[in-house]
């Protein structure tokens, strides 16, 4: 009999190991973040080719080139949905629980993974995309290089911003244990609510709209100041609020309930 | 060694299990038993920490399941729901629980071998069949080498190869001073390889007995004699392992002699015997009789017209 090791405890370490393995041996995981990859890129050079014909769409370098990004805003997020409600759907969270009886490692692990894997993914797609809609636009007002003022904060924030929007979406499919409830949560709150709510002719409606997730990460992710939104700044500290609070309910459901 | 004592879960209004104290020792296996909806898959929830107790609590080993540093070293689990992503393949599943543990990869493949899911290990294990998610689930029981198995309902869905692959697993591992629990709603399953049995019904305890006991009170194998000399027929008979009741009416029944050694010994001694009548009372008759008030679903008693 091969042996199984005779330091065999649960590890932070071997948690994270563990959900590593999980998030990619499964195809929608290859699915989403690929599409997010190709098709960022696809609308970044489309875009940036038809710029030159007339002021239209967006006039802040980075956020024009990574347009695309605004598919992997809920793309991400579902996936992130997936990631949780997905072991419940399955039956899979049986076995993730009585491997990690204490619960919470688990997780905090998905969220740590996933939250990394995003951002990898979406820091390196946004600087191959940026270059490459450059590419395009030398000459023209949209003209802009790395290393221009904003230009590596957005890029930076861009990743960060999607990051927090999958570990909310993954908070939220732990907090309603299915892959439709969590879908509907994300985007009836996320994005229904807000443009409904956006259409109030009060003031204060506007601001209040404004700090929820997905506006609040805009200014992060433009290079120049955006009047609309938030401040960078204030923006990713809202954002991280919304998605720490959100984690934070759903440890403590994990915690509580029957699995 | 598992210890439930006065284990008791409330859903809402319902209660699933109510003040059950049983022990399961080592080195043995024990057959845990009752009807669908008795509370067996609710009682291994709560001893692997997937439910809390309302009330009571249960320890392996004196411990809480949760407190282990290395749980799946300790207690082994064939949950009776399915527990494995259907994305993912059998390889994968039994590959990212060991990742928790820091169980080699070369183990993985070795239970993988073990439960014969070699051929489609990597297929996805949404296209498994029931008897090959069953083989699966063994599988992550068996990953870490635990002390303790806790089976509910392993030979589900299983061809009858695989029925006898469990029962001898589940003998050796307990020949190996393991703790098998094994649970089952059905008693002939439990006969052929169960010791002990801890029989329960609506949530509460029937029994805690061993097979032995169990068919030995369920009245097996006895024989129904009515003669007019009863009284020296029983004195002829008695002996090791032959216990005779309800003597003095001419009638006795007698368990452990069969009919043909009754019969040629009352011949032999010229006593008329005027009924013989062997009583074939089975295992599943037995529990069926103790099970009866706590059936959650019973059938109709009439017959269905067709």
């Amino acid at each position: 009999m091969s042996a199984v090791g005779a330091d065999c405890r649960i590890t932070p370490f071997r948690v994270v190991r563990a959900e590593w393995s999980k998030l990619w041996t499964l195809r929608s995981t290859w699915y989403a973040l690929g599409g997010c990859v190709v098709l960022t890129a696809v609308v970044g050079v489309v875009i940036a080719v038809s710029a030159g014909d007339g002021p239209r769409g967006p006039s802040d370098p980075v956020e024009l080139s990574l347009f695309g990004l605004n598919f992997a805003q809920l793309v991400l997020p579902i996936l992130g949905v997936l990631v949780t409600a997905g072991e419940y759907s399955t039956g899979m969270i049986r076995a993730s629980m009585t491997a990690v009886p204490r619960r919470l490692p688990v997780l905090w692990s998905k969220a740590a993974v996933f939250g990394a894997v995003v951002f990898g993914t979406v820091l390196v797609t946004a600087f191959g995309v940026f270059g490459l809609a450059q590419l395009f636009l030398s000459g023209t007002a949209l003209a802009a290089s790395y290393g221009d003022p904003g230009v590596l904060r957005a890029l930076f924030g861009s990743a960060a911003v999607l990051a927090l929007l999958g570990v909310l979406g993954l908070a939220l499919g732990a907090l309603t244990r299915g892959v439709p409830a969590g879908i509907g949560a994300f985007v009836v709150l996320l994005t229904v609510l807000p443009q409904l709510a956006g259409t109030l002719p009060y003031e204060w409606v506007d601001t209040v709209v404004r700090c929820t997730p997905l506006p609040a990460g805009q200014g992060l992710m433009a290079a120049l100041p955006q009047p609309d939104s938030l401040s960078p700044l204030t923006g990713l500290a809202t954002l991280t609020a919304w998605t720490a609070a959100a984690l934070g309910a759903a440890g403590l459901l994990l915690k509580r309930r029957d699995v | 060694m598992i210890e439930v004592h006065q284990l008791t879960k409330r859903y809402g209004d319902k209660t699933a299990v109510d003040g059950l104290t049983f022990t399961v020792e080592p080195g043995t296996v024990t057959g845990f038993l009752g009807p669908n909806g008795a509370g067996k898959s609710t009682t291994m929830r709560l001893i692997t920490g997937l439910d809390s107790p309302t009330a009571g609590h249960a320890r392996v080993n004196g411990k809480r399941y949760a407190d282990f540093a290395a749980p799946l070293r300790e207690v082994g689990v064939l949950l009776e729901a399915r527990a494995v992503h259907a994305g993912r393949s059998a390889h994968h599943h039994l590959r990212a629980l060991a990742h928790t543990h820091g169980i080699p990869r070369s183990r993985v493949d070795e239970v993988i071998g073990m439960v014969g899911l070699r051929e489609v290990a990597r297929q996805r294990a949404g296209k498994f069949s029931l008897g090959m998610g069953q083989r699966l689930g063994i599988a992550v029981a068996l990953l870490a080498d635990p002390a303790t198995v806790l089976l509910d309902e392993p030979v589900n869905g299983l061809d009858p190869e695989g029925v006898l692959w469990v029962r001898r697993l589940l003998t050796s591992l307990a020949a190996e001073g393991r703790t098998v629990l094994l649970s089952s709603h059905l008693m002939s399953e439990m006969a052929q390889t169960a010791e002990h049995l801890v029989i329960i019904g609506r949530g509460r305890l029937l029994a805690d007995t061993t097979v032995d006991r169990f068919v030995r009170e369920a009245g097996l194998g006895t024989v129904k004699v009515v003669s007019p000399g009863a009284a020296l027929l029983a004195e002829l008979l008695r002996g090791p392992g032959v216990e005779i009741t309800g003597e003095g009416h001419g009638t006795l029944q007698v368990a452990g002699a069969d009919a043909e050694l009754i019969g040629t010994t009352a011949a032999r001694h010229g006593i008329p015997v005027y009924e013989l009548t062997p009583h074939a009372a089975s295992l599943e008759d037995a529990f069926m009789e103790l099970t009866r008030e706590s059936v959650e679903y019973p059938a109709a008693a009439q017959g269905v017209a067709v």
